[in-house]
């Protein structure tokens, strides 16, 4: 009913933003003539809806020992790990990414990625939302309000709207600090699973009927709320605040009542075959639920994944914890795509806060590396079985093509045909960009 | 090219005519959309028209007078002819300036003429280009030193600009030196990036924003050609911006065309309305573009536009007054003088205001709002057969003198003093929430408690004050937190910056961070701490040589500063009768909470291109409240007691897009925790929170992050900002689901000790049944749509699992969810 236009913002969309704080008409109009002097290099927007399952792996994902090997530097440098040959010939990875090794003539590296901050709050906030979250210097403080500039999901739920009956923007299994609406609003918050689909009683908080209330007696409920709500619907003059709570009660219906959004949810419909092929996994799972979740309309999916703080005994953890999950799962969750058809419209990113210390610290381990790190694109119809940026020879300073967080953010929003240019007022009236200034990763298109 | 309209003058309001509703509606009104209206007199501003070197172009400003006396903008419909394009040219409603001589101006609408001169001097060979004055304002206007763009604290592309040009010297820095000097090149200046980019020539993030024939490109490329001047030191400096109209009635859809003229210290003058900013406070009644042209949509209401112009403000005020409104004016009955003030601005804006709301929303209104509690089922029995007169008063006093009271309004306060229990600490978090109880419990004077906080020193876990020093822990952070907590001013844009949209510089946000500076912390033991002022010194502005005296905003250096801890003299300042923010602040705050609005939208941001939408009002709650002694239950009595807070929340034809004058009760959501308590009491079944009584509510409640899915996910803030936005009442699935699903719910609707098991047990038929549950839920009795929705239930399943379905449909329900 409402394709998105070439200036990127559905109709739907552009009303509901229009009418939500954040965005003025004033703003829009704005943003459209803006938009209206690109210079014509930009490359023409997707006509096509193209989804998103944005993996988040919290810590810090050592890039040398991931995606970045340096095979000759000195062995407190390069680590226990040796390089593969992948599926494109001259393109290396770590040996503990076997699984990916054979798919990376579909994924897009990005080895240039940079930020100037160690914290880990700034790191996943900028990360996240493409904006450094602006709070001063002290290293590691227990930050819970670590959402001062919309998430990409968020911006994705304002400006991009929903399809169907599933929230636009679904965070797995638990919710992302950062990745908040911030100042959009909680109309834009993630719809936060709050289960792990690796777990036997899996399930989706509050859209199962209680237990004691069949499906016939929730019939006769909603028809008596119906009926009791009857004179607020129909009154002409319905107060906003009814207006947008009734609008959540429908879309709450339809997600209760959706067959299609329960089927989404019901991970357990996959084959044995296929849960197994992304690893019984935290991540194995939320990459597979992922997956059905755009497959059924879900604009964002955020996955969360804990534990990549390899401060002590990195090999180890890479090795025997962290890795094979990530191995497997991306390795399935690309293959699974293409097999269904929608690796042309699914972006997958795989990101983290920063990198990690070019040199193994005494306990085993590396720390915190903000200068240089990696991120991995793939699907969306971008240019695949290539690396985008270079790093020294200990992987510490990137020396060809860096990517900041705001470029990342940017090429994100572009890829989701939404403009990263996009103009916002925070809560003080002041005016920020989305993506926080970045450019797209062209490179990529 | 300009094509010069005959013009057939029509009545004013159809001018700006463009939508079909509005059509509609001015076929109701007593003037024929097709009749003429004749106009008695014609003005164009400026009185002078004079083009020279530094202003180059000239917007024109034509304004029409009705035989009623009321004016409008007639400039995009006048016919504008000018003898001779030599001297100057028209450009749409501006004149630009091509050779010195004369030209002669007539400009003709409805019949009425006016002749002017039009002079222009010194176009004969470019003046010397001033950076400060001429090029930043560029820079501005186009947004390149916006925040979003190249003002952002990391520039853009390598390139940074201070944010609105506050600091030209920088600015002159990056781009005549920085790059290597490749952003100028004078030997060739439209090669130079500062030119090429902007227009186009070269690649640009910002895409194409300045146009080759315009004259701020022939500025910039004189500016290149002259050697980059800096200017000439001795040059007169901006003083003052005047606007005009300074304020108008518009019709809806009408336009008006801002004329913006900045002044300098020698006297002369500058037409910027095409190079000022723009910005309006109220989108729903009127929007206004970079050219200064506002447009009124079809709500009646007030809007202001800040007009800004390198750091001097002004602002223009248009009123949209609904036409076609009830003649004549309907009597109002009054029940205290907040109805006569609001009343009198309804009625300028011809709006009438709904019916009285009944009994039972008033009960239920008054009750949650004051106390964040439902009223009981017998005590709406008991006030609905209540036949007295005043009986809504005598509940307003009843109200006002319960314990929930403290708790409430704890809570509230709680969340704008970031009473937060990871920053305080558990002991801290709840001894600023034990003293600020004590302080609501007791009514004690608001000025008298605030003082008390501004001046706490001491031992944090003896001293439930001192903690609000732990909350902000800077001069920085406790400017910011207690401009915007007690005074309404949003002095922390100054931190950076001249604050855009107002005067205050950063001058004024160090002197006034400075009553902080030399506040010492002492750790004494796990969660403990000693605070106390080690004495004043003067604060430095950072990345300068300055140091400033502390001092209140607008308010001259005290000479007691160094006498002893200098926050007395803040506490002294800040509460004084005389301080224009502090009594308007919290009146506007309580405006809000009851009325759903502020006087001052946001509540916390008072600022004069901020006005409220009923001044008197505000000054005059203000001032009751200061001659009560800073009572805040007097104000809140006298806000419930008024007619217009006891107004129903329907709307009527006539007001039901008015969202800013009170025509109607706003509808809001039970905020988070009077929502929770709300479940827990009409289901019977008490919510326990780890570690604290049974039977505790949650608006009671001191520790802010106790674990509750529940309290989160329905908005309960983080308090680590002073903003009370920062509590969300905006809906989300989550909830929805919530409410419908969740086990928790539902346990406490089918409780075996809850109220439907109690009322099952008891033997009370459906009809009782279906009463006891209504008046618990929604304060009110059964309608018939209740009575028809329970009868279906009752219908199809036994009484327990039908009662159980009605009180589930009720907690679902809108009459539940909202006070309305």
């Amino acid at each position: 009913m409402s394709p998105a236009y070439c200036d990127g913002i559905d109709r739907r969309a552009f009303l509901r933003v229009g009418s939500l704080a954040g965005l003025s008409l004033a703003e829009i109009l704005r943003l459209q003539s803006a938009r209206a002097a690109d210079p014509p290099a930009r490359p023409a927007p997707p006509k096509k809806d193209i989804n998103c399952i944005f993996v988040f792996l919290i810590g810090g994902m050592a890039h040398q020992d991931l995606w970045d090997p340096k095979p000759d530097s000195p062995a407190e440098i390069r680590g226990d790990f040796s390089p593969i040959k992948t599926a494109v010939p001259g393109l290396f990875v770590s040996d503990i990414l076997p699984h990916v090794s054979g798919v990376t003539d579909s994924l897009a590296i990005l080895r240039g990625l940079t930020h100037g901050d160690p914290d880990h709050t700034a790191g996943y906030h900028v990360m996240m939302t493409g904006a450094h979250p602006g709070f001063g210097g002290s290293f590691n403080r227990n930050k819970h309000d670590n959402n001062v500039h919309p998430s990409l999901g968020s911006m994705v739920a304002k400006v991009g709207g929903g399809n169907g009956s599933l929230p636009p923007y679904i965070s797995v299994p638990n919710f992302l600090n950062s990745g908040g609406p911030a100042f959009l609003g909680a109309s834009c918050a993630p719809f936060v699973i709050e289960s792990d689909p690796a777990s036997p009683e899996f399930s989706v908080r509050d859209i199962v009927l209680p237990e004691g209330v069949a499906s016939d007696r929730s019939v006769r409920r909603q028809q008596a709320l119906r009926e009791v709500n009857r004179l607020e619907r129909e009154a002409e003059r319905i107060s906003k605040t009814v207006q947008s709570a009734d609008i959540f009660q429908e879309k709450a219906y339809n997600l209760m009542t959706s067959q299609r959004a329960k089927e989404a949810f019901d991970i357990t419909r996959e084959s044995e075959a296929t849960r197994q092929a992304y690893g019984m996994t935290s991540l194995g799972q939320c990459c597979l639920l992922g997956r059905r979740l755009v497959e059924a309309g879900c604009r964002f999916v955020s996955v969360e994944n804990g534990h990549w703080d390899t401060h002590r005994k990195n090999t180890m953890s890479l090795r025997e914890l962290l890795v094979p999950s990530l191995d497997r799962g991306l390795a399935a969750l690309v293959t699974d795509l293409k097999q269904r058809g929608l690796f042309d419209s699914t972006l997958v990113v795989v990101t983290t806060e920063f990198g990690r210390t070019p040199r193994i610290n005494q306990m085993a381990g590396r720390d915190h590396w903000p200068q240089a790190f990696s991120i991995v694109m793939a699907g969306a119809g971008l240019k695949a079985g290539h690396v985008i940026g270079a790093t020294d020879s200990q992987a510490a300073y990137v020396t060809d093509r860096p990517v900041t967080p705001p470029d990342m953010a940017a090429t994100v929003l572009k890829i989701l045909g939404i403009d990263p240019e996009i103009v916002v007022q925070t809560p003080a009236g002041r005016p920020v960009q989305l993506a926080g200034g970045g450019k797209p990763v062209f490179e990529l298109f | 090219m300009r094509r010069y309209r005959q013009f057939q003058l029509v009545a004013a309001t159809v001018l700006a005519l463009s939508s079909a509703s509005y059509a509609e509606e001015s076929a109701r009104t007593p003037q024929a959309p097709e009749s003429p209206v004749s106009i008695v007199g014609l003005t164009v501003e400026p009185v002078e028209i004079v083009l020279h070197a530094a202003s180059r172009q000239q917007q024109l400003l034509v304004t029409a007078k009705r035989a009623d006396g009321k004016l409008f903008d007639v400039t995009r419909q006048a016919e504008i002819k000018l003898d001779g394009d030599a001297i100057a040219k028209l450009s749409g409603t501006t004149l630009v300036g091509q050779r010195d001589g004369l030209a002669v101006l007539t400009v003709s609408a409805g019949g009425q003429s006016v002749q002017k001169e039009v002079r222009v001097l010194g176009f004969d060979r470019y003046p010397p280009v001033h950076f400060a004055l001429d090029i930043v304002p560029v820079l501005s206007k186009l947004g390149c030193n916006s925040g979003g763009c190249h003002g952002k604290a990391s520039g853009q592309n390598g390139f940074k600009l201070s944010v609105f040009g506050f600091d030209p010297v920088a600015d002159y820095d990056a781009i005549v030196k920085q790059a290597r000097g490749r952003r100028v090149f004078p030997s060739s200046p439209i090669r130079s990036l500062i030119l090429a980019k902007p227009s186009g020539g070269v690649p640009h993030g910002g895409g194409v924003r300045l146009a080759r024939d315009s004259l701020d490109y022939q500025l910039f490329a004189e500016w290149v050609d002259q050697g980059m001047p800096v200017g000439d030191e001795s040059a007169a400096r901006l003083t003052g911006l005047r606007v005009s109209p300074q304020e108008r009635e518009l019709a809806p859809g009408g336009q008006q065309q801002i004329l913006a003229t900045a002044l300098y210290s020698d006297g002369s003058q500058r037409d910027v309305s095409s190079a000022a900013l723009y910005s309006g406070n109220a989108p729903q009644v009127a929007e206004v573009d970079a050219r200064g042209l506002i447009r009124c949509g079809q709500a009646p209401g007030e809007a202001a536009v800040t007009v800004n112009y390198m750091g001097q403000v002004a602002a223009v005020q248009v009123q949209s007054p609904r036409t076609g409104g009830p003649s004549p004016y309907p009597e109002l009955p009054v029940q205290n003088e907040i109805d006569s003030l609001v009343w009198a601005k309804l009625r300028k804006m011809g709006l009438v205001p709904s019916e009285l709301a009944d009994d039972a929303a008033f009960l239920r209104r008054s009750t949650l709002d004051c106390l964040g509690t439902l009223p009981t089922p017998s005590e709406v029995r008991a006030f609905l057969a209540d036949t007295t007169i005043d009986k809504r008063a005598k509940w307003i006093d009843r109200l006002l003198a319960r314990d929930e009271y403290a708790d409430y309004w704890t809570l509230k306060w709680a969340d704008i003093l970031l009473v937060d229990r990871e920053k305080l600490g558990e002991r801290g978090a709840f001894e600023l929430h034990r003293w600020l109880r004590q302080q609501f419990a007791a009514n004690r004077p608001y000025d008298q408690w605030v003082r008390e906080l501004i001046t706490a020193a001491g031992d944090s876990s003896k001293s439930g004050p001192v903690n609000f020093y732990r909350a902000a822990d800077t001069p920085d952070a406790l400017a910011r937190s207690v401009s915007q907590a007690f005074l309404g001013v949003r002095v922390e844009c100054a931190q950076c910056h001249h604050h855009p949209f107002e005067k205050w510089s950063q001058e004024d946000y160090y002197s006034f961070a400075g009553f902080f500076n030399g506040l010492e912390r002492k750790p004494i033991a796990k969660d403990r701490m000693l605070v106390f002022h080690a004495g004043y010194r003067e604060m430095p502005i950072p990345d300068s040589s300055v140091k400033v005296s502390a001092r209140g905003l607008d308010a001259p250096v005290s000479p007691r500063l160094t006498a002893a801890d200098p926050r007395v003299v803040l506490a002294e300042w800040m509460t004084s009768p005389d301080n224009p923010w502090f009594a308007r602040l919290v009146v506007n705050r309580l405006w809000k909470h009851y009325l759903g609005r502020g006087l001052v939208e946001a509540e916390d941001d008072l600022r004069s291109t901020n006005p409220p939408t009923n001044p008197v009002l505000l000054d005059d709650l203000a001032r009751r409240l200061v001659e009560s002694k800073f009572d805040l239950k007097a104000v809140m009595r006298l806000i419930m007691n008024s007619r217009t807070y006891q107004l129903s929340s329907r709307h009527t034809e006539n007001n039901h897009d008015d969202e800013q004058n009170f025509s109607s009760y706003n509808v809001k959501r039970l905020p988070a925790e009077p929502l929770l308590d709300a479940i827990s009491s009409v289901t019977g079944v008490p919510e326990l929170f780890p570690g604290r009584p049974s039977g505790t509510p949650a608006i009671a409640l001191w520790d802010n992050r106790l674990p509750s899915y529940f309290l989160e996910i329905f908005g309960r803030p983080e308090r680590t900002s002073p903003c009370e936005c920062a509590r969300s009442s905006d809906p989300t699935m989550t909830q929805v689901l919530h409410l419908m699903n969740a086990p928790e719910v539902e346990a406490k609707v089918a409780h075996p000790s809850g109220k439907v098991a109690g009322l099952i047990e008891s033997g009370a038929t459906e009809e009782q049944i279906v009463e006891e549950l209504c008046l618990a839920a929604i304060g009110r009795y059964p309608t018939p749509q209740h009575k028809a929705a329970a009868r279906s239930l009752f219908a199809s399943s036994s009484p327990r699992e039908a009662a159980e379905d009605f009180l589930w449909t009720l907690l679902n329900s809108y009459d539940f969810l909202f006070i309305k």
